[in-house]
């Protein structure tokens, strides 16, 4: 231990650098990959394999699946989801959480217990009683009903971290704004809230990317093409026994991004947010 | 689920103010069927799963534009959808008021057969009568479209009508042939003596993937050379006893196991997906691809530097079947246009479109397919199917046989088990589902 800590180790340092350029040549390798073959023609596929390089851009797979699929549709549905869940699902596990972390309501143990064995069920488990409840709500085949569904879902795991973030709440600051006459809403709102941004920070980026990734209970849910999400635009491309794999690259290509952009551009004020904590 | 439900209600109205947005789309999407059955301006709802490429698609489009020029006022929404999605929602799709008014399905006993059984699917017998559908269709294609009260195929009510064929050939490489100075095999012994030339000269002759329908489906086809029709029938629609320690597939795993240990089947194949022996092929690396019709239109435009060809698996019989369906859910709205649609892909234009797109239809004018290629793909099909030898494929009978068939064959081409063994292991399972259905 001590010598991997020790700040001017030459060996530690290189052997931790080794690593990390492992690690991230792991990482990276399937994002190459899918970029390979994303612009490659499928005759260069077939004859060269996944592995080849590409002789030259080949765009066309991209540009017609865009078109194929109304891909900005897609885009705009799954923004609309995930930021809308992402949002929300914040909202409700915060005010769970200080209910059951703050607040310390009688059997709240029992409550995360519940909440956990929520969060371990098996999306699969759960299709049927949506889908009938949908039904009955109406609310079948509409972006209303998979937004529901997954902010109960995620706040599920909200409320059970931020139970135990706010249970470490300092009591003493609590007190003090008791002193000052700020009731519970007001507590809420200007001293919990404003503390523990940066732990809400990442879970908005956490429920949003989540949100985007799931497969399964919107293609059960989001019947017409008009209101699928990416995801499920990309499973267009499966057949019964063909695939094509440049196109399906394209595809991937195009459903990694946003994602992909969307924590780079929220890394940013997720790191601000958090020395602006500090230094409070 | 108790808290998933009261705890939905409060997101319910934690969630309206920022839901207000997607009011809008919700709406949007609700007035497609809405206005239905008012006369004017009508809508057919039209879902497949068939790429634009394919002979399918480029079929039914020109057909969608025939539909449109003989139906005024009435429009076309089609929405392509993926395999997975249909395969997945079917059954909750057509129990719902968002089922479409016409969709392609998958045939056999546990797609179309369930859905039929469970009432979500439109009896199509009379339609079929009247238009013609039943003469248009020989005797082996009507198997997947017509099916009983349990809903098993190949008797009782139509629910579906398929609109092309499949089956499983072999598929050669040329060059490779005239190399090795062999010619193409006509029997069974000529076969084997190919194989062996290419062994002996080093070359693993057949493109094999154990992990996904390649596999059983070899080993089907050389049960089916010790078959008859009676012995499909008990197979595939309980008509008769299977002995699964019969001289049938006792013959096939017995050969199969033989031909890995003669290397005419790689060892490394078991792992192997049907995308990767395609790809193989493509690029040249072996002789012969033992597979179904399904891959002739990509052979076709992807394969540049050899030449290549197919031919009929020797013996009588060989997987194949008409292909998937047009159903009419029960809850359609526009069950007269979808009856419409179907007799317009039915028709000789269309039909002779999709030959030759690299299709195979059930009902084209022979004379009418120009394509070299495409005219040796349905010759080779209409043979198979005059003589009555379209055998389905192996993961039919059960629900759940395709991974027990993928488990059995994966044993066979790594050795891990004995032929008789696998045979006791692939039995099971489709005795357990005799039993569930009552036979």
């Amino acid at each position: 231990m001590r010598t991997l800590r020790a700040p001017g180790g030459p060996p530690g340092r290189w052997a931790v650098l080794a690593a990390l350029v492992v690690l991230a040549v792991v990482m990276l390798f399937p994002f190459v990959i899918v970029t390979l073959n994303a612009i490659k023609s499928p005759a260069e596929y077939s004859s060269g394999g996944p592995l080849s390089l590409p002789q030259g851009v080949y765009l066309d797979g991209i540009v017609e699946f865009w078109q194929r699929v109304d891909f900005g549709r897609k885009l705009w549905n799954s923004f609309l989801i995930s930021g809308t869940v992402a949002l929300a699902a914040v909202v409700l596990s915060v005010l769970n959480a200080y209910a059951i972390g703050i607040g310390r309501v009688r059997g709240r143990l029992w409550i995360l217990v519940f909440f956990l064995v929520a969060n371990t069920l098996p999306q699969e488990a759960l299709v049927y009683p949506l889908y009938y409840l949908a039904k009955q709500a109406g609310l079948y085949d509409s972006t209303l009903a998979v937004i529901v569904i997954f902010t109960v879902i995620q706040a599920a795991f909200g409320t059970y971290l931020l139970s135990a973030v706010l249970g470490q709440f300092p009591r003493e600051i609590l007190e003090a704004a008791a002193l000052d006459g700020a009731g519970r809403w007001r507590t809420l709102w200007r001293i919990v809230v404003p503390i523990s941004r940066p732990t809400l920070s990442v879970l908005v980026i956490f429920f949003f990317i989540w949100t985007w990734n799931e497969f399964f209970l919107p293609l059960i849910f989001l019947i017409s093409n008009d209101n699928q999400t990416v995801p499920v635009a990309l499973g267009v491309l499966q057949g019964d026994k063909m695939m094509d794999a440049t196109m399906s690259s394209a595809s991937a290509l195009l459903g990694i991004v946003p994602a992909v952009a969307f924590f780079l551009i929220f890394q940013r004020t997720l790191t601000r947010g958090i020395t602006v904590g500090a230094v409070k | 689920m108790k808290m998933g439900r009261s705890t939905a209600v409060a997101v319910l109205a934690a969630a309206a103010l920022a839901l207000a947005a997607c009011g809008g789309g919700r709406s949007g999407s609700g007035d497609g069927s809405g206005d239905g059955s008012s006369g004017q301006a009508r809508t057919l709802t039209l879902w497949h799963y068939e790429g634009a490429d394919s002979a399918m698609g480029k079929a039914w489009a020109e057909a969608v534009k025939q539909f449109e020029a003989s139906h005024p006022g009435v429009q076309v929404k089609f929405e392509e959808k993926g395999f997975e999605q249909i395969q997945k929602t079917a059954g909750m799709v057509l129990n719902s008021d968002e089922a479409p008014d016409l969709m392609e399905y998958n045939k056999g006993n546990a797609t179309a057969g369930l859905l039929s059984k469970q009432g979500l699917l439109t009896d199509l017998s009379d339609e079929a009568a009247k238009r013609g559908w039943d003469k248009l269709l020989s005797p082996s294609l009507q198997t997947t479209a017509r099916y009983d009260d349990r809903g098993i195929m190949g008797s009782g009510r139509w629910f579906g009508v398929p609109n092309y064929g499949e089956y499983v050939m072999v598929y050669y490489n040329k060059d490779l042939f005239e190399k090795q100075g062999v010619e193409v095999p006509t029997t069974f012994d000529e076969l084997t003596a190919v194989l062996d030339a290419f062994a002996k000269a080093g070359t693993t002759p057949i493109a094999m993937a154990g992990a996904e329908y390649p596999a059983q489906q070899l080993f089907y086809l050389l049960a089916l050379n010790q078959a008859d029709r009676a012995w499909v029938n008990s197979f595939q629609l309980y008509q008769g006893k299977v002995d699964f320690h019969g001289p049938q597939l006792t013959y096939a795993a017995r050969t199969f196991a033989d031909w890995v240990g003669k290397g005419y089947i790689g060892k490394d194949s078991a792992g192997m997906k049907a995308e990767d022996m395609g790809v193989a092929f493509i690029s040249g690396k072996f002789p012969m691809m033992v597979s179904g019709s399904w891959w002739y239109g990509r052979l076709q435009s992807e394969i540049k530097d050899f030449e290549w060809g197919s031919f009929l698996w020797p013996g009588n019989l060989a997987p194949g079947s008409s292909g998937n369906l047009w159903v009419v859910p029960e809850k359609a709205e526009n069950k007269d246009l979808a009856y419409d649609f179907i007799d317009i892909t039915m028709k000789k234009e269309i039909q002779n479109l999709l030959g030759n797109s690299g299709g195979i239809p059930v009902a084209a004018d022979p004379s009418a397919i120009t394509d070299e290629k495409s005219k040796e793909l349905i010759e080779n099909f209409n043979e198979l199917s005059s003589r009555d030898g379209l055998a389905f494929y192996p993961d039919w009978p059960a629900p759940g046989y395709y991974d027990v068939l993928v488990a059995g064959l994966q044993e066979l081409i790594n050795g891990g088990k004995k032929p008789e063994a696998v045979l006791d292991e692939i039995a099971q399972p489709y005795e357990d589902n005799l039993a569930d259905i009552g036979n």
